[in-house]
């Protein structure tokens, strides 16, 4: 019983932990944010070198749940955008998600 | 003419190469089918060419006869699902649009005053070298957004996004904030996605405001006839005319206009409260059963006979029978949404009934969008640090879609220079002085402009105000990119078009034209490839397409069409069919539609209404020789007692006046119409003096609309006008 409830609580407390790291980005620039996606992640991100991505390939939680810790983005270390630009794609991901308002079209 | 061929019907001819059942199944089933079919007609000395129509939205497959250069004749492709094989009036009547003497011919340069009709022909190089002048000096005084971008419905479309996008401009429109964006919203939000309707295997069918044989679209209105005629569908339709339709359904019932959500949300309640509904479908594919139940509580039978005129116990009997035929029933979703200021969450009851009859993504219910192949072609737009935040029309509805915008409200915000001034404007193929509402208006926000350069095959009243008019290919001249199709239960496929005749006069294509002014602008990157190119890069998943197109006409991609979600998310914030819309909750929206009385009409007034009949699209078919034929005029529907009352007689001139506009028209005197409505087809009494047949002819219904429109998308609302109508004394 004891057990359970400390895995409920850790659980609980992971989600909300989550959540509020995902809540400290976004409200950036989408607009912005699909240029520098397109300039610095579709470089490799173009179905060749790496999968083909697009904000509606994920929902708007996962978006979340992903840039919840971009440490654990594979390619993150080879990264050279700045915080500001990185909130600016993460808000054009999330922001045309697939279960957002307005769900991107394909290119 | 002793051909026995040409002595068969339609149908029968269907029926004995097997089209009707292969049609049902998609698929290459057919093919085998049809050229034995064919293989008794001798051949004709014309040359057979494929294209797809475009004298509406749903590019059927044609084959075009062609002697010494000249289109003779325009067939249906018989291998072409999506229409079943079929080309309608308007299809054929093509020959005329392109050939029509009113076509421009070459580069015309505004002289006199804005609409006053003086032109000046001019070379090509000039009037390039003037539109990317012009679009530069607007840039730079007002920033990219200071520049407006429009298109219509074409394959071409997609380049002018891509201009705008390259230039800088977040502001563009399509036509389809004066149709249908409501309805997509709706669907949506609820679904998440916009379903296409399954009718010929329905087994009951609630047609509501749409008119699915008179407004075609394909494959459903074909399918909607096989349907009723021979799968025992029964059609049920709720429209204040008594169209077409209407006459073809089962039962007819001329609903108060604007009421229909009350009939949709009295539906739910009896589907509900006496649990016709599948509890173990909807526990684990909807949210918000419970929620939806309580809402309904008032939304009795009793209650919306009050409102839509329609008796109780008919619309509790058509719960029932509707539940009883479920799965293999729905709501009609319909098309054109754009009537209310509350059209989007009209259509959510219409999305609401159809998730608690279980149809979704099964037969006779409401299909799922298939995969057709194509992919997108990337570009690199660049960034512009000098440029506004947002789009004109930012922020002034909670939930406009990105790509398409709000006419609407763009025009509004541009006459108010709100938030900022846009000067500059670029039209394709869209006549939004012809279609939108409240004419005067987009007079006026023309009058706001320093630049507008107009695309077109005609002069179109749009092009007949702009200051630099350029003549485009017609559909059987130039080269077109792929375009992927679903056509329903019938197939997903891809189209193109190549050149069927040399161009006519001095018409470049579209691509050409931004292509050259692009150029100019230092933007040539962009559009640094050919048609052909772009074919490739969209088919480079599916390399076979392109070949198989220029052999039938057309590709199928034989995906799945029922069961695309087992297994599947729903792309919502619930991950379900959202009967109750929590993200409407958090934008201050309702979350389930609340049904709101529309205004009654006043005394002496009647509510002006929108519709099409099959010769009709927009203001595009308006000057077409041979629909004019059938058709030489629009008239106003006007019911017999309501004439009586005035005085006025079949055939007589009357004025019709609403708050924003005047104008004459012979009426009808009818019983198709309720006494409290009157109607008349739009694209008539055209400003522009260079279309002949429909300049100085009928009424303009657009000078009568107001403009008010949806209030979550931006959707234009056009039912919402009161007009007083009057005999007009010689």
């Amino acid at each position: 019983m004891n057990r359970n409830l400390i895995v409920a609580l850790a659980a609980t407390l992971i989600t909300v932990f989550a959540v509020s790291m995902a809540f400290a980005m976004g409200d950036g620039n989408a607009r912005k944010g699909k240029f520098l996606y397109r300039k610095n992640c579709r470089t490799c991100h173009n179905g060749a070198e790496a999968p083909d991505l697009s904000p509606a390939d994920r929902t708007q939680a996962e978006w979340k749940a992903t840039f919840a810790d971009t440490g654990k983005i594979k390619c993150s270390g080879d990264w050279t955008v700045n915080e500001k630009d990185l909130n600016d794609i993460f808000t054009y991901l999330h922001d045309y998600a697939k279960d957002s308002p307005s769900p991107a079209k394909c290119s | 003419m002793s051909n026995p061929q040409q002595t068969m019907s339609r149908r029968d001819f269907f029926k004995a190469s097997g089209l009707v059942a292969a049609g049902a199944m998609g698929g290459p089933a057919l093919l085998g089918g049809l050229k034995k079919a064919r293989a008794a007609v001798p051949a004709p000395a014309w040359d057979s060419k494929f294209s797809a129509c475009d004298i509406c939205f749903n590019k059927c497959g044609l084959i075009a006869r062609v002697e010494d250069g000249v289109v003779k004749k325009l067939d249906p492709n018989p291998k072409f699902l999506k229409s079943r094989g079929m080309l309608c009036a308007r299809g054929n009547a093509g020959i005329a649009q392109v050939y029509d003497p009113d076509r421009l011919k070459h580069p015309l340069l505004r002289k006199g005053a804005r609409g006053e009709g003086k032109w000046q022909r001019i070379p090509w190089d000039e009037a390039l070298d003037m539109a990317a002048q012009k679009m530069e000096e607007v840039r730079k005084k007002h920033t990219p957004c200071g520049h407006l971008f429009s298109a219509g419905t074409d394959l071409h479309s997609q380049f002018v996004s891509r201009f705008a996008e390259v230039y800088g401009s977040f502001n563009v429109t399509s036509h389809e904030s004066l149709c249908l964006v409501s309805g997509n919203r709706a669907f949506l939000d609820t679904y998440g996605e916009v379903p296409f309707a399954d009718v010929l295997n329905s087994k009951y069918i609630i047609m509501a405001g749409a008119n699915r044989f008179e407004a075609l679209v394909t494959p459903d209105s074909m399918d909607l006839m096989t349907a009723i005629r021979d799968h025992g569908c029964k059609l049920v339709t709720l429209d204040p005319r008594y169209t077409k339709t209407a006459a073809l359904s089962h039962e007819w019932h001329p609903i108060r206009p604007g009421t229909d959500m009350a009939f949709m949300l009295a539906l739910a309640h009896v589907i509900i409260s006496e649990k016709l509904y599948d509890p173990q479908w909807v526990a684990e594919k909807t949210y918000g059963i419970e929620l939806l139940a309580e809402h309904l509580g008032p939304y009795t039978p009793g209650f919306a006979a009050e409102q839509c005129g329609i008796p109780a116990e008919d619309i509790a009997r058509i719960a029932r029978e509707l539940a009883a035929a479920a799965p293999a029933s729905m709501v009609y979703p319909g098309r054109r949404t754009s009537d209310y200021e509350d059209s989007t969450q009209i259509r959510r009851s219409f999305a609401i009934v159809n998730a608690l009859l279980g149809n979704w993504d099964k037969p006779g219910g409401l299909l799922a969008a298939r995969q057709v192949g194509l992919t997108g072609v990337p570009y690199d737009a660049p960034w512009y640090d000098e440029n506004r935040d947002d789009r004109i029309d930012a922020h002034k509805v909670p939930m406009m879609f990105e790509h398409e915008g709000s006419f609407v409200v763009t025009r509004d915000a541009v006459l108010n220079d709100d938030p900022y001034p846009i000067r500059g404007w670029f039209v394709y193929k869209t006549n939004p002085m012809g279609t939108a509402p409240n004419r005067k208006k987009t007079i006026e926000m023309m009058n706001r402009m320093d630049f507008v350069t107009v695309v077109d095959i005609a002069m179109s009243d749009t092009a007949w105000m702009a200051d630099l008019v350029l003549p485009s290919q017609s559909y059987l001249e130039r080269t077109d990119p792929c375009s992927g199709l679903q056509g329903s239960v019938a197939c997903a496929c891809v189209v193109k078009r190549d050149p069927v005749i040399d161009p006519l006069y001095e018409s470049r294509s579209l691509f050409d034209i931004i292509k050259g002014i692009a150029g100019r602008m230092e933007l040539g990157e962009y559009f640094d490839f050919t048609i052909e190119e772009y074919r490739k890069q969209q088919t480079r998943d599916i390399p076979e397409a392109l070949k198989v197109m220029d052999r039938d006409g057309v590709y199928y991609n034989p995906s799945k069409v029922y069961g695309i979600y087992d297994g599947r998310i729903y792309k919502t914030l619930s991950k379900k069919i959202e009967l109750y819309n929590q993200r409407y909750l958090q934008m201050g929206l309702d979350p389930m539609p609340v049904y709101t009385e529309p205004a009654r009409t006043p005394a002496n007034q009647f509510r002006l209404v929108v519709g099409r009949d099959a010769l009709t699209t927009q203001s595009s078919t308006a000057n077409n020789s041979l629909l004019r034929e059938f058709e030489p005029s629009n008239t106003l529907w006007l019911n017999t007692r309501a004439a009586e009352g005035l005085g006025i007689r079949d055939g007589e001139k009357v004025e019709v006046s609403s708050s924003v506009g005047r104008q004459e028209l012979a009426a009808e005197v009818t019983d198709r119409i309720r006494p409290d409505t009157v109607y008349m087809l739009s694209g008539f009494n055209t400003l522009s003096s260079m279309q002949t047949r429909s300049h100085n002819n009928g009424a303009s219904i657009n000078e009568l609309l107001e403009d008010d429109y949806d209030a979550v998308t931006g959707n234009a609302a056009m039912h919402t006008t009161f007009v007083t109508v009057t005999r007009k004394v010689a």
